[in-house]
């Protein structure tokens, strides 16, 4: 039924060419449901006006008459008694075959049925043939819209009010801008459906913060103001509703315990995080890349092996135990490095980040060998080499940069880990950052600064993550075609 | 032309013999541990030796010595006939000997080098004597301390005569020559009872006899076979597969030879002694042995570890089964659902829960879980994806198959592999988690033994009593180590591409 693929584009050279783009693109979002319901409902004024002038161009279309005409003719003709006939028929020839009982009542109902269902479509296909030869288009709702579209006059006098809906379409012309906004769209989606999540499962919890912070001896009143100061006396949907708007707008109200302002505790503790976390990145990228080069191009050797197996080794050392050890070892007894962090020295950062680093270090490495391997046994590197190149230009031209994009995929992927991994860390080396303030808050518990926390948090790795994706469609040609075929 | 392929067989024997690579492996981690030893037994602040890491440096010395000589043996004879003489092989049985100081690498190797056709079941063997017999070298330890549970008497008997059937077992496997033997159902039966101790090689050799003897078809066996001889092949993953098992049938065994109020009850007269014969791994500031806390803190691990793992595996693999199978509209909703708990670190998600809950093991069950489903479910989902295309699929679709029988009979099935690979790699994850939340005050109750609480308590004595934070951290690695090593070996015996 659906014409409007397959149409015949007609524009005359009168027509802007931006507006025959926006109709295109109207065409192809009209046909996934998600986006044809919500363009309906942001663009409702337009859809309204194009409907009213739907319904009257309507009445004289050339598909309704064809139809009427040719329905007319083929019962004229008898078509559908000789379809009942064949089908009766067929319906025997079958049943004699399988040796089954024949109820000619029963029998004479399914062959109307299948004849009618033929009939009708016997008729569509000489209208759509009719339609076709004649060169004309069957009249829907999509296709008018889609004419409207190219009439300048018709955008410029729904522009106002369909705004939104154009700034939709305008969004989707172009196939870069139409990807970053749909990663976008769901980031958001991700970002509430965290916040959501969280502060369900701190409302649902069993303990209750005003008897945690007042003590025992707190009464009834007492408990009833302290709930009645942090919103805890309000309904669910309430409270959620307050907690995803100061998410976004950055104020979540003061903590249960301490009473400061929870965006303000996190603002202070986040940076030196992000910093040790970077540092940690940095110094992973910086030693683990080579490794795992080497090992791919000296694969199955000795060295291979044992720098797979330190690698192996680093995986499975759990983070505090190596903290505890390094400050062993380079604090108490050999007295090289301080044991705890304290801002502003740099020699203090050392130890957590390389703790911090080490697990990413070994994927990085164990990642960045099996890339490597894979990609220099492709047929384009035995090309090169047939070329004659020497093996340094073939490394680093031809195999380096194709094997770089699963390494950068797992470092976006562990960079949420070594967030989350960094409260450990953190209570290890006693640095105040958001993962210690998470986990000193959670015996309250705090809801506004666990969720705070937890959600800030989230949303640092989701546009990280964000920033790896558009950063491939930009990079990774197979990317970038697929993505301009939507 | 056979002087050609005899040198051509040469030229690749020490690339084609297993036992040269195994050989360089054992000698090279025994020079480690023997210069870890070293280290180790030396104080250098003082220039005095430790005795006991002293001896324990020698001893390791001697083996690394012989083995390096084995090496070299090996490594000329398959330079000069391109196969391994049977001389050098008997010193095979000489360098068995070093199980008597735990060298487990050494040791596997020899049994490797023993027997010119290793068969798996002649492998699965060894790893399980040696496996019983590290057992009950641990638990034999407890003989020196002040008092023994009431159990160890009858459970070091036990241990004993299965460990005297097990050779028994060796010596039937030896002579097996692959015929139908009689022997083989009673055999199977009971070492699959004995298996009842934890020692899952003796289970998976009883399966595998009567498997051989009820099997119709050879080719179910010969399929089986080929797996087993792939994994035994690996040495390092059957290492793995040595640690993780003797852990977990020492945790088993301790119910009956390991008395739990040694880990458990404070003792005063005691606290915070050196390691001793009574207390090998010294005792804490409550005078609890360390040494049995730590196995009884094996149990938990493996517990919460396996269980963090089964549980998101079952829920993951099934939301992934079905997004990927019916794809579209519910794939759609169902990812960006998991999308939403994907971007919560593990290690955070579970802090939120365990605030919510509490902390306890079920509620650190859990928390583990639910943060590891997304992973199944986007592994499964995508094997689902791939399999759901293939021909033989159509076929049963086309044959009338609906779709759960299309599921459950031929998309999982066939879509496992990768999962169970992926599990063994996230058991040791779980593990590691299980002892950080442990360690930040979060996971297991304080007063039970576990590895991140006996760490925890360790870390306050770090200056003094730093083997109480050692020790500890050295089992987590070795049990973490030997999952990963598992892990990376199914996943070369099961992934087709190697073939």
């Amino acid at each position: 039924m659906n014409t409007v693929n397959n149409a015949p584009q007609i524009h005359s050279s009168s027509v802007p060419n931006v507006l025959s783009t926006l109709s295109q693109t109207f065409g192809k979002m009209n046909q996934y449901p998600f986006l044809k319901w919500a363009m309906l409902i942001i663009g409702l004024p337009v859809y309204v006006i194009s409907f009213i002038i739907y319904l009257i161009k309507r009445k004289d279309d050339a598909y309704q008459r064809l139809w009427r005409e040719l329905h007319q003719a083929c019962t004229e003709a008898g078509l559908k008694e000789k379809l009942i006939t064949k089908h009766i028929e067929q319906q025997r020839r079958k049943q004699t075959f399988f040796q089954q009982k024949i109820d000619e009542l029963k029998m004479k109902q399914v062959a109307e049925k299948r004849a009618e269902d033929e009939f009708l479509q016997v008729v569509e296909d000489k209208v759509q043939e009719e339609l076709a030869q004649r060169g004309e288009d069957q009249l829907t709702f999509a296709s008018i819209m889609r004419s409207l579209l190219e009439h300048p006059v018709f955008v410029v006098l729904t522009f106002i009010p369909g705004l939104l809906f154009y700034t939709l379409l305008f969004l989707y012309m172009n196939p870069y801008i139409k990807y970053i906004f749909e990663r976008l769209v769901s980031t958001l989606f991700v970002i509430v459906g965290v916040a959501f999540f969280v502060f369900t499962i701190l409302y649902i919890s069993p303990f209750d913060p005003a008897a945690n912070i007042l003590g025992v001896t707190a009464t009834k009143e007492q408990i009833a103001t302290f709930n009645q100061i942090y919103g805890l006396d309000q309904p669910y949907w309430v409270q959620l509703w307050q907690a995803i708007q100061g998410i976004f707008t950055f104020d979540l109200g003061a903590s249960f315990a301490g009473n400061e302002n929870v965006v303000d505790a996190i603002a202070r503790k986040i940076p030196i995080t992000l910093l040790l976390t970077f540092i940690a990145l940095i110094l992973a990228i910086v030693i683990a890349i080579p490794i795992g080069i080497i090992s791919a191009t000296r694969s199955n050797t000795f060295l291979d092996y044992t720098l797979m197996f330190v690698a192996l080794i680093g995986l499975s050392i759990p983070n505090f135990w190596q903290g505890l050890i390094f400050i062993l070892t380079f604090s108490i007894e050999l007295q090289w490095l301080p044991a705890t962090f304290t801002p502003g020295n740099l020699l203090s950062i050392i130890m957590p980040a390389v703790v911090l680093g080490t697990g990413l270090m070994a994927s990085i490495a164990r990642m960045t060998r099996s890339s490597t391997l894979e990609v220099i046994h492709e047929d384009y590197i035995i090309t090169a080499r047939a070329k004659g190149l020497n093996e340094r230009r073939i490394l680093w031209r031809h195999a380096f940069g194709n094997a770089l994009i699963p390494i950068i995929t797992v470092i976006g992927l562990m960079f949420g880990g070594m967030l989350g991994g960094a409260a450990v860390t953190e209570k290890v080396f006693n640095i105040s950052g958001i993962g210690s303030y998470i986990v000193d808050k959670q015996f309250i518990p705090d809801i506004p600064a666990i969720m705070g926390g937890v959600v800030y948090i989230a949303i640092t790795i989701s546009l990280v993550n964000l920033l790896i994706d558009i950063l491939y469609a930009f990079i990774d040609p197979r990317i970038r075609s697929k993505m301009k075929q939507y | 032309m056979s002087t050609h392929k005899d040198s051509l067989l040469k030229k690749f024997a020490l690339k084609a013999t297993s036992e040269y690579a195994q050989a360089n492996f054992a000698l090279v981690v025994s020079i480690a541990l023997t210069l870890i030893f070293l280290l180790a037994g030396i104080d250098f602040s003082t220039g005095a030796i430790k005795p006991v890491f002293f001896s324990l440096f020698i001893a390791y010395a001697v083996f690394s010595i012989i083995q390096s000589f084995i090496a070299y043996q090996v490594k000329r004879d398959l330079k000069r006939d391109g196969v391994i003489r049977s001389s050098t092989r008997m010193w095979g049985y000489f360098q068995l000997l070093s199980v008597l100081v735990g060298n487990i690498f050494t040791t596997a190797f020899a049994f490797g080098l023993i027997k010119k056709k290793k068969s798996p079941q002649y492998l699965f063997t060894m790893f399980m004597l040696m496996t019983q017999f590290y057992v009950i070298a641990v638990s034999s330890l407890n003989l020196f301390k002040p008092y023994v549970a009431n159990t160890f008497l009858m459970g070091m008997f036990l241990l004993l005569a299965i460990f005297v059937f097990q050779l028994v077992v060796l010596l039937l496997v030896i002579k097996d020559n692959g015929q139908l033997s009689k022997w083989k159902l009673s055999v199977g039966i009971l070492l699959i009872l004995t298996s009842l101790t934890g020692n899952l090689f003796a289970l998976a050799l009883g399966l595998f006899m009567l498997l051989e003897v009820f099997s119709k078809t050879p080719s179910t066996v010969a399929k089986w076979y080929a797996m087993w001889e792939k994994i035994a092949s690996n040495m390092t993953a059957m290492l793995g597969l040595f640690f993780i098992l003797f852990i977990f049938s020492l945790s088993i065994c301790s119910y009956w030879t390991f008395d739990y109020g040694m880990a458990v009850d404070n003792n005063y007269g005691a606290t915070l002694q050196m390691p001793s014969l009574a207390y090998p791994l010294g005792t804490d500031n409550f005078g609890r042995d360390v040494f049995s806390r730590i196995v009884f803190g094996a149990r938990i691990s493996l517990i919460v570890g396996v269980l963090s793992t089964f549980i998101p595996f079952v829920v993951g693999g099934i939301l992934g089964a079905i997004s990927g199978y019916y794809g579209k509209r519910t794939d759609n909703i169902l990812m960006r659902l998991l999308d939403v708990l994907y971007a919560i670190p593990g290690i955070l998600l579970a802090i939120v829960i365990i605030a919510a809950f509490g902390a306890s093991t079920t509620t650190l069950v859990i928390a583990l879980s639910v943060g590891s489903i997304p992973t199944y479910a986007r592994t499964m989902r995508a094997n689902v994806l791939m399999i759901s295309n293939m021909e033989y699929v159509m076929s049963a679709r086309a044959l009338g198959a609906s779709n759960l029988s299309i599921i459950f009979k031929q998309i999982v099935p066939n879509s496992m592999a990768p999962m169970i690979v992926k599990a063994t790699l996230t058991i040791g994850g779980a593990v590691i988690a299980t002892s950080s939340l442990s360690y930040l005050g979060l996971g297991i109750e304080p007063h039970i033994p576990e590895w991140g609480n006996i760490l925890k308590v360790g870390s306050a004595y770090l200056e003094s009593h730093s083997y109480l934070a050692i020790y500890p951290g050295i089992a987590i690695i070795a049990l973490v180590l030997s999952f990963n090593f598992l892990g990376d070996g199914l996943r070369d015996a099961l992934d087709p591409k190697l073939d």
